[in-house]
């Protein structure tokens, strides 16, 4: 999984009607007008609702029906339940590269002494 | 050296534990974390930089981290300390943000230095907060639903 498409995914899923679409899906697909019935919303409101979902790849839109019913696609939704794994990655990745600071630091310290009594803090860009 | 548990037992209390053996002293290692100069270096994911770090490194002081990917995008992380013990303990809260500042992904994350030999032992605890503990508990709500779809993809694939 990518930062990215967690990040996708998450801004997806941070809407309280986008979450209600997808529990509603989760029962079986729906036209559009069936998705806007419980909702005080417009239709256009609604389809830039789905659009963000779809984008998301939490839900696929038919393409050749006229009334284009919207089925979950929960594959992204497995993915933010596993961010143990996710966050896993995310801390390894900057563990490691602080390894390699620390000791980048050292080096650079340890040769300044020899120059300086006072070593000066290291910078990089 | 680092290990991984898997953490406790309902879903969505699962916390993340990795423990690293630094070959330097504490109070540096604990710098790194503290000092914004050290921070810039390190943080982020590899070829990411940091264009801003602002650390205020006290019990309710905030942190802020822009990072930009290779790419030009720039991801916001943020957070409050809780706790602060200088080369022993930082407590603070991990914040990810969208563009538009809509909070992705809340975390804790407990950071403990420890004297290792000449070295430090460093372990970091994080604990997820807000949305994405909720993740778990849709999917389960939406089991039944998911394998039908399942199913009739099944029976799609079949028909073709």
């Amino acid at each position: 999984m990518t930062e990215d498409s967690l990040t996708t995914t998450l801004a997806a899923l941070a809407d309280p009607t986008r979450r209600a679409i997808l529990a509603r899906l989760a029962s079986g697909e729906a036209s559009v007008t069936e998705l806007a019935g419980p909702f005080d919303m417009s239709m256009p409101a609604i389809s830039k609702h789905l659009k963000v979902l779809e984008r998301a790849r939490l839900i696929t839109r038919a393409r050749e029906a006229q009334w284009r019913p919207c089925t979950l696609n929960a594959a992204p939704l497995k993915e933010v339940a596993q961010w143990v794994e996710y966050y896993r990655q995310f801390w390894e990745q900057r563990l490691d590269r602080l390894g390699d600071y620390l000791n980048d630091l050292q080096r650079r310290e340890k040769s300044n002494v020899k120059h300086n009594t006072r070593p000066k803090r290291a910078k990089r860009t | 050296m680092s290990s991984t548990t898997p953490g406790r037992s309902a879903q969505n209390e699962r916390e993340l534990v990795l423990t690293r053996v630094f070959a330097a002293p504490r109070p540096l290692v604990f710098q790194c974390w503290t000092d914004s100069e050290h921070m810039k270096n390190w943080f982020g994911p590899r070829m990411f930089t940091n264009p801003t770090c602002q650390l205020d490194v006290r019990t309710g002081g905030t942190w802020r981290i822009v990072m930009r990917g290779p790419d030009g995008t720039e991801h916001v992380a943020t957070g409050v300390y809780q706790e602060v013990i200088p080369n022993e303990r930082l407590v603070f809260t991990n914040i990810a943000e969208d563009s538009n500042g809509a909070r992705l992904l809340e975390g804790i994350t407990t950071v403990t230095f420890e004297d290792h030999g000449a070295g430090t032992k460093l372990t970091l605890r994080t604990r997820m907060t807000g949305l994405v503990p909720a993740a778990p508990a849709m999917l389960d709500g939406m089991e039944a639903g998911w394998s039908q779809s399942l199913d009739r993809l099944t029976e799609e694939l079949e028909a073709v």
